[in-house]
């Protein structure tokens, strides 16, 4: 069989696994989804008096603005396991299996990929349908909804394709682990949990560059207001940002990885 | 052959000295170790000032600083997080058979528990005075000498009802995979509170938990020197709230190690 | 009974769930004996000491360790005994002077004396040099008399040791061997698990098997390894007809089955004393003999016997017919 059909088969394959092992442990996906549902629950009973604030963005509610912070902070959960298990896979020997196989290196990136995919679709679903049955309208409507679930799972495997990177260099779970902090850090930089507007110094201005704001307000105004192209089109930008840094950071990584073995 | 001629107080004190005397070696011989514990509150700190900073201009807030306000609340997430890692270590000590070498010896229960909750109490006040320090660099207010002492009771105090409560979870479930439980436990029960916001600017069921959550009278407790004055009629809510939390925690976590081995 | 009884334990039963590891278990261990516990992995060995060291609570039956039951009276228990377990509870980042200081001061004697005890036991398990050293850094058999050493810091009445010399080489193992029988001149009662026939046999007064949660045969090792039967002789002949030299062997004792074509067994009631009259008959018959061999019967005899299986796989236990995936 040709090539490209040869990889497409194992992508196929590693990624059934990685979706298989995702969603068998459910004690490991847990905090991807529970965490951060906790947090939105505490958040937006605690800050929700900020809609009354002058220049915040017109809402229906609190909870209907954090819906996206709270996607966000899943799949970048998300990703960080994703990045977990390929570095576990690394420390078993596992890839070393696929690397002596005559596939393509990314087809097994890639299938790590489809299954942190799997969860920033899982975790879009599950805050949509914990935002409906709070009472939280999604003003796009159904078209808004798949927007904002597409730009989510494609986030995640964009994330995904970082954490990829980090465990083929270290080849170490437990580093991969260590950089959780790092994913609150970006995420409390952004505009994830407030309008950048009303944000504090200098968190505020780093929150206006930061490219995960962009992907932010890209799944947020599906919701809030509706489709908007120039936030979609900022929102795509980001994340082919994010897929290229991943792409050149996987491919310097299992370069040093194959070098030593 | 019967050992000790000392009586049953000195040898449990001298038990507990030695169980959080082998705690500390965690944080003086393995590099780094310390970092995780004061590394977490204080990104909490940042970002939720950062974040929500905007939230004093709200009518209904006590202070403008934004900082002196939730500073109370990260030493506190630093305490539950730290107590929590003692569970932690717990469930890893059970893994390795390191708890089978404590059952198996003439100490009481309780002392066994004693050393563990007693060392996260102690170690508490490491991420507590980082995060303290940063604040204050950032601009919170100082709160006295008798709103510090104050503060630094609750967050040992809090420290110690999570350590039992991670222990609690260790016994139970003898692995370390009970670790996020163990975590996301302590941070609901201590951000379900006035954390963010002042009661008023509470909503919907957060409102109602805070109400009757025993750790807002901590939080408010710990919070006075900060936003205002000590008070006794400020204080000893939260201490009753903690000593409450204490005996229940501390019994949960009793029966289950009494329970090892049914 | 329980003055002269270290250990008594009657109709000992643990459940786990639905499964029965341990179904009725009697054993009774003297003063100043050194009792060998064998049996397979899975057999609830492991399981049974647990119960006698308080570490596990029993489901049925009741046992008594230097004269307290484990149940009721589990602290007085916990305060005669010494423990060293299958995984030594060691932490690595201990050095071993503290580990066992701390062990001296879980059993309640004062600072000082804890400290004096601690010096003199790593000297007698040759550890001094390596005393101040991390845990982490010992090797398997250091690892081990730290552990031994540990559970004698508060001269114990009863010593359990499960499997301590598993793993180890030869070498350390004779040391632990030694240390256990000079533990049990001066009367401390050793209660051993052991997956190492060779062990129980050198060093037991007396064997327990067990099997599937029971007691299968329990005695000394002589008197279980007579219950088989004599010794027997394994002829390899090198020259003349087989059928001749069984007739001739037949004999002098009973034949047991052959092995192959050119072995003979037989038994012999007076072990080595037999040999020169059958080398004596064979060679008048003019039938040259390649080897011959006295063969006792051993504890795997005994075992097999009793459970059908053999006790040993490798000296590492790792299973011979594993094959790789």
């Amino acid at each position: 069989m040709s090539h490209l059909a040869l990889n497409l088969r194992v992508i196929r394959a590693l990624g059934l696994r990685s979706i298989r092992q995702t969603f068998r442990r459910p004690q490991l996906m847990a905090p991807i989804v529970v965490f951060p549902t906790i947090l939105l629950a505490i958040q937006t009973g605690g800050a929700g008096g900020a809609v009354e604030l002058p220049g915040f963005p017109p809402v229906q509610s609190f909870l209907q603005f954090m819906l996206a912070g709270a996607m966000m902070q899943s799949l970048m959960l998300a990703g960080n396991s994703g990045g977990i298990a390929l570095a576990v896979d690394i420390e078993m020997g596992f890839t070393d299996r696929l690397f002596a196989a005559p596939i393509s290196r990314y087809a097994i990136v890639l299938g790590r990929l489809a299954g942190t995919a799997a969860l920033g679709l899982f975790a879009s679903l599950w805050f949509f349908a914990i935002g409906l049955a709070f009472g939280a309208e999604i003003a796009g409507g159904v078209p808004g909804a798949l927007l904002a679930i597409a730009l989510v799972t494609v986030t995640a495997a964009a994330v995904g394709g970082i954490g990829a990177a980090i465990a083929l260099r270290t080849g170490s779970a437990s580093v991969v682990q260590g950089l959780f902090p790092l994913v609150l850090v970006v995420l409390f930089l952004s505009s994830a949990f407030f309008p950048v507007g009303l944000m504090i110094e200098p968190a505020k201005t780093i929150a206006e560059y930061n490219p995960f704001s962009f992907i932010v307000e890209g799944v947020r105004e599906p919701i809030v207001s509706g489709v908007d192209a120039t936030d979609t089109a900022e929102a795509l930008l980001a994340i082919a940002g994010i897929v290229v840094l991943g792409l050149a950071l996987s491919a310097r990584a299992l370069r040093h990885r194959l070098r030593v073995g | 052959m019967e050992a000790a001629a000392l009586p049953a107080w000195r040898t449990n004190l001298a038990t507990i000295g030695a169980l959080m005397s082998r705690a500390k070696n965690e944080l003086l011989r393995v590099p780094g170790a310390a970092i995780p514990g004061v590394l977490a509150p204080t990104i909490f700190f940042l970002g939720l000032n950062g974040v929500f900073g905007a939230l004093t201009q709200l009518k209904g807030f006590e202070t403008g600083a934004y900082e002196s306000f939730i500073v109370p609340v990260s030493m506190l997430q630093g305490a539950g997080f730290t107590g929590a890692a003692a569970g932690v270590n717990m469930a890893r000590d059970i893994e390795q058979g390191w708890l089978d070498r404590l059952l198996v010896s003439p100490a009481p229960r309780w002392v066994l528990l004693a050393g563990t909750v007693l060392a996260a109490s102690a170690r508490a006040l490491i991420p507590a005075t980082f995060v303290l320090a940063i604040a204050l660099l950032l601009g919170a207010g100082w709160p006295g000498v008798d709103g510090l002492l104050v503060t630094f009771f609750m967050v040992a105090a809090m420290a110690a009802v999570a350590a039992c409560w991670g222990s609690m979870l260790a016994l139970r479930f003898k692995s370390q995979s009970a670790a996020p439980l163990m975590q996301a436990g302590m941070m609901a029960l201590i951000l379900s509170t006035t954390a963010y916001a002042p009661l008023a600017l509470l909503q919907g069921w957060l409102e109602t938990v805070a109400r009757v959550n025993p750790v807002t009278q901590v939080i408010e407790a710990a919070r006075q020197g900060f936003v205002g004055g000590v008070t006794w009629g400020g204080t000893w809510p939260g201490i009753a709230a903690l000593l409450g939390l204490l005996l229940v925690f501390g019994a949960l976590a009793l029966r289950e190690m009494r329970r090892t081995g049914a | 009974m329980t003055a002269t009884t270290a250990i008594t334990v009657e109709g000992l039963e643990r459940a786990f769930d639905e499964v029965l590891a341990v179904r009725g278990v009697d054993i009774a261990v003297g003063e100043g004996e050194i009792y060998g516990f064998l049996g397979p992995n899975g057999a609830g060995k492991t399981t049974t000491v647990r119960m006698l060291t308080t570490l596990l609570l029993p489901t049925g039956g009741r046992a008594t360790v230097a004269g307290h039951d484990v149940v009721a009276e589990a602290r007085q228990v916990r305060a005669s005994i010494g423990v060293a377990l299958q995984e030594a509870a060691l932490d690595p980042l201990m050095t071993g002077r503290e580990l066992i200081r701390l062990q001296a001061t879980l059993q309640g004697l004062p600072g000082a004396e804890g400290r004096r005890r601690a010096d003199d036991l790593l000297e007698r398990v040759d550890l001094a040099d390596a005393a101040d050293r991390r845990v982490g850094t010992y090797s398997g058999g250091m690892q081990r008399r730290l552990d031994l050493a540990a559970a004698l810091v508060h001269e114990p009445r009863v010593l359990f040791l499960d499997e301590p010399t598993t793993g180890l080489d030869p070498v350390s193992r004779k040391t632990i061997w030694e240390e256990v029988r000079a533990l049990n001149d001066d009367g401390t009662t050793v209660f051993l698990t052991t997956q190492y026939l060779e062990e129980a046999d050198q060093l037991a007064d007396n064997v327990g098997i067990i099997d599937s949660g029971r007691i299968v045969a329990e005695g000394t090792p002589a008197a279980l390894k007579a219950e088989l039967g004599s010794p027997h002789i394994r002829l390899q002949l090198e020259q003349g007809s087989i059928a001749e030299a069984e007739e001739i062997c037949r004999r002098i004792g009973p034949l047991l089955p052959p092995v192959d074509a050119k072995t003979v067994l037989v038994e012999v009631e007076h072990g080595a004393a037999d040999i020169p009259r059958v080398v004596r008959a064979l060679d008048e018959a003019s039938i040259a003999v390649g080897s011959l061999e006295l063969v006792h019967p051993s504890l795997d005899d005994v075992f097999v016997a009793k459970t059908g299986h053999h006790l040993e796989h490798d000296e590492d236990g790792s299973d011979e017919e594993a094959v790789p995936a």
